[in-house]
């Protein structure tokens, strides 16, 4: 397959099609991703990255929002800030709220290596 | 769990299509079958599985889990035993003679080759997010891209029912191909089996010339 001329796209529609089908194929089948174990699939996508031995420690992060033991909302990393966590570099995370653009407080700032 | 290729066998021995199946018997977004309120199986009946002859991998195995690593080596465990199965277990046997009577030969060649597929779509799905290639355009609606990530679309599915996936319902999805290919639909499992894996790297191999060459090229790796 030749290369297209820049930008090569793909919609939002292709997209999450193609996420919904690895969703459903990793349920039905049973293939394993990134850093869990066993699984005929991990091992050969493991041997794509660079850091294989820090993802094998761990391949999901969460953010949650709690009001007292209820969970409010939940939501995973995405993918990208997942790789800068799993580089082993200092992260920063910043909680700031806003309205209409303008910064009205900053909650605090976490600082730390994962 | 059951993939595309064991929905479409078990639809073909109740002599209905892959649609009605994944509307019928299929829960938590078309990957899985239904139970009934008891946990049974759906297609548990006193006398016996009614889609025996083409029951899934994970029925064909069982007591026994199956999982393969990144060298193809695999492993066996055994399930611990359950109080309401039936089923007779001894301990003299081995696993090949067990498995030998089970037909698993084709559905391992199956698992292994959807597993390529999946193993390209993780690919995709890693390079999107890093090199942000995804294009919105104005006539993408939300309602458009919510129809894009079900199969049956106008099937009136429950939300955690409807397939996660149009690639799901092997009857629909090869319609489409088959009629945008001008070729006839094949009527035989296998083929139609065979054909599903040809139309899914057909799909991947678009998106994959669309965002150019991957360095890491996961489509190249060996299976074994």
């Amino acid at each position: 397959m030749g290369k297209q001329e820049d930008p090569k796209t793909v919609t939002r529609r292709e997209v999450l099609k193609l996420a919904g089908t690895a969703a459903a194929f990793c349920t039905s089948f049973g293939f394993l991703h990134g850093g869990q174990t066993g699984g005929a699939v991990q091992g050969k996508h493991l041997g794509m990255n660079v850091n294989k031995e820090l993802q094998l420690k761990w391949q999901r992060a969460e953010i949650k929002w709690y009001s007292g033991s209820e969970v409010l909302f939940s939501a995973p990393f995405p993918a990208k800030v997942l790789k800068h966590l799993q580089s082993d570099e200092m992260a920063a995370v910043e909680i700031k709220l806003f309205r209409t653009g303008q910064l009205l407080k900053n909650l605090g700032t976490i600082q730390a290596k994962h | 769990m059951a993939g595309p290729h064991e929905v479409l066998g078990m639809s073909r021995v109740l002599g209905i299509g892959t649609t009605e199946f994944l509307a019928r018997y299929a829960d938590n977004g078309g990957t899985t079958l239904r139970s009934e309120a008891d946990g049974r199986c759906v297609f548990l009946t006193s006398s016996g599985c009614r889609v025996h002859p083409r029951r899934p991998l994970v029925c064909r195995l069982y007591p026994l889990g199956r999982s393969t690593n990144e060298r193809g080596e695999e492993r066996f465990a055994l399930f611990p035993p359950q109080a309401e199965c039936e089923a007779v277990a001894g301990r003299d046997g081995t696993i090949e003679t067990f498995l030998g009577p089970q037909g698993v030969g084709p559905y391992f060649v199956w698992s292994r080759r959807y597993g390529e597929l999946y193993r390209r779509m993780m690919g995709l799905l890693d390079r999107l997010d890093i090199e942000g290639k995804i294009d919105v355009p104005s006539a993408d609606t939300p309602a458009e891209a919510a129809q894009a990530g079900s199969g049956s679309a106008g099937s009136g599915q429950e939300p955690d029912r409807a397939p996660l996936s149009s690639w799901q319902d092997v009857d629909a999805s090869l319609a489409e191909y088959c009629a945008a290919k001008e070729i006839a639909m094949p009527t035989e499992i296998d083929d139609t089996i065979a054909l599903h894996l040809r139309a899914m790297e057909e799909w991947l191999d678009d998106l994959e010339s669309r965002l150019g060459e991957d360095q890491n090229d996961p489509k190249g790796a060996p299976e074994s």
